[in-house]
């Protein structure tokens, strides 16, 4: 984890803005700024997943990424990951080592999962390099960022933190 | 004997997408092909037009794991064709850049994606319930790798700081003092984990390589050198084209390189090991006969031991390079463009890496060639699949396709990187 002070909520809002729907996580990231509390960390990230257990450090943390689809693109699914992996359909494996729930049990396995951790994913349509995000991911980025907001108030009000997210 | 076909349809832990077809015929391997079929990226094609100046942000943009790598080979290249000499003190930086990526590099390979394979897990997160103190170590390790990327290249995936001439910034005394902290513990750390490795099983089994790597008079090589094997070779980056040729084959994505003389060569921590030993310092030295290296290894299964070594030592050479660090009076030599060719070959963590760039007088790149280590290996990986499999005919087929899968990640191929190239004929009637 960078930064002076240890936060007291961590976004880690993964992927690329320029590879269309994957870059759902950091639109995602930009509609938070400025409207949770000031000791919450947003961070985005890219590349090197395994690097996730460094930044989260125990913190109570939320993900929010694009995934493959399933159903229906711009569908949105939350996972409590705290106790159990993302379900199978959910955790496609990573040709290039590890991925995130590849990370996220990996962490598990060592007992440096935070005590809290929630991931938002949605379902992507194209992911083309330099394509923006699909209308149907892009009309889901104000509704998570309004989850994510109330996800942390829910996380600082248990911790007993202040009135606003 | 009945005929037998081992098919792996996707190599896991490696660093991009390929398969292996493995042939058995009455006895015999008849047909051994390691198939790249990852799209290709035509980086060589992208860099066409673009200004000298680019070169380093494109090029670290084909690989997540040695991006240094291609930057430096690329820098190198592009000063040797505009006639830059940098100051010592870029030189060393550069050095201690490159030493931040063998160890995020290597400290990933060695146990998150090597290990497993002997100790008989499926994959290192299986392997951190029995093994979790390894799993950190590993962990601790890469992030101080990746510590010193940050601070000397802005960030350490696909970093920006290094430039044409020298770097846009460089840090302070102050910033790399807590650096140096953590690379005593990362020193320490890899000493350990590189003895929990000593004890691992290894299979017996022999190659005789050609050894290819850099050779510098006076260090263990990384950013400079000349290139040399085993057989004789040495000669300048600037001669690289004339010994070796690169060619195309039908099944894969990747160009495969060659000597023009011998064919198959060998690159990466075996051969750095191998013909420059005696650049290491005593006691790391020490350290490869209490592991039971020998001088030269040729078991490749054995390279998750030369590797580690190679940590050890980038964490001591990044010490001492910070400890007789002080900042240069400039941060950059200024370029000026000119017409002409440069080439240059460093040591990324899984061998050399040759580039050549044609510039015209305004610095625009004409074009351009990159051969990344996994495109030279690739004959290599698969006579040693062919030897594998050719002394393993009476394993069952699991334990069979298990240790095929174990002789590629010896190499530690990364898949996305050798994949940039194909040659690309339009005909139109």
């Amino acid at each position: 984890m960078t930064g002076d002070k240890q936060p007291s909520v961590l976004v880690l809002a993964i992927g690329n803005p320029d590879r269309g729907d994957d870059g759902f996580g950091p639109a995602v990231a930009q509609r938070l700024r400025r409207r949770v509390h000031p000791t919450v960390r947003i961070l985005e990230r890219s590349g090197d997943a395994l690097a996730l257990i460094e930044d989260w450090d125990g913190i109570p943390s939320v993900v929010i990424d694009a995934m493959a689809p399933i159903s229906e693109p711009g569908q949105v699914h939350r996972f409590d990951l705290t106790d159990s992996p993302l379900p199978i359909g959910f955790a496609p494996s990573s040709s290039h080592a590890f991925g995130v729930a590849e990370t996220v049990e990996l962490a598990r396995s060592l007992g440096r999962l935070p005590r809290y951790l929630v991931a938002y994913l949605v379902e992507g349509e194209q992911f083309g390099t330099g394509a923006p995000l699909s209308l149907a991911v892009a009309q889901a980025v104000g509704d998570v960022a309004e989850r994510v907001v109330n996800e942390v108030l829910t996380i600082l009000k248990a911790k007993g933190k202040g009135r606003h997210a | 004997m009945a005929n037998r076909t081992i098919q792996v349809d996707y190599i896991a832990r490696v660093e991009g997408e390929s398969s292996l077809e493995l042939s058995i015929r009455d006895g015999k391997v008849d047909a051994v092909r390691l198939s790249i079929f990852e799209p290709p990226r035509f980086f060589e094609a992208l860099l066409r037009g673009r200004g000298f100046g680019e070169v380093l942000d494109i090029v670290a943009r084909i690989c997540g794991i040695c991006p240094i790598a291609y930057q430096m080979s690329g820098v190198h290249a592009v000063e040797d064709a505009l006639g830059i000499e940098v100051d010592e003190p870029i030189r060393a930086l550069r050095r201690l850049l490159y030493c931040g990526e063998w160890i995020q590099s290597h400290a990933l390979h060695i146990v998150m994606l090597h290990a497993p394979d002997f100790l008989g897990y499926p994959d290192a997160i299986t392997m951190a319930r029995d093994h979790g103190e390894a799993v950190q170590r590993a962990l601790a390790l890469k992030k101080t790798g990746n510590d010193l990327l940050r601070l000397l290249g802005g960030r350490e995936i696909h970093p920006i700081n290094a430039r044409v001439g020298g770097f846009y910034r460089v840090p302070t005394r102050a910033e790399l003092a807590p650096v140096a902290e953590a690379l005593k513990s990362a020193r320490d750390q890899s000493i350990e984990s590189l003895r929990w490795r000593a004890s691992f099983p290894f299979p017996e089994f022999v190659r005789d390589y050609e050894f290819v790597t850099l050779r510098h008079p006076d260090e263990y090589p990384m950013n400079a050198g000349r290139i040399v094997s085993s057989a004789g070779l040495n000669i300048a980056a600037a001669n690289y084209e004339t010994e070796f040729i690169e060619r195309q084959v039908p099944y894969s994505t990747a160009l495969h390189s060659v000597l023009k003389e011998r064919g198959a060569y060998l690159v990466g921590a075996m051969a750095r090991y191998a013909l420059n030993r005696d650049r290491l310092p005593a006691d790391i030295r020490a350290l490869a006969d209490e592991v039971g290296l020998e001088p030269i290894c040729r078991n490749p299964f054995r390279s998750i031991l030369v590797r580690g070594i190679e940590v050890v030592y980038a964490c001591d050479e990044a010490l001492r390079l910070i400890a007789s660090y002080e900042p240069p009076s400039r941060s950059c030599v200024p370029p000026e463009p000119r017409a002409a060719i440069g080439h240059a070959c460093t040591e990324a963590p899984r061998g050399i890496l040759y580039h050549r760039y044609r510039l015209d007088a305004d610095g625009t790149i004409l074009d351009a060639s990159l051969v990344p280590p996994t495109a030279q290996n690739q004959d290599v990986i698969e006579e040693d699949l062919r030897e594998v499999a050719m002394a393993g005919l009476d394993l069952d087929e699991q334990t069979l396709k298990a240790r095929c899968e174990q002789s590629i990640r010896n190499h530690d191929p990364c898949i996305s990187c050798a994949a940039h190239f194909l040659k690309l004929q339009v005909y139109r009637t």
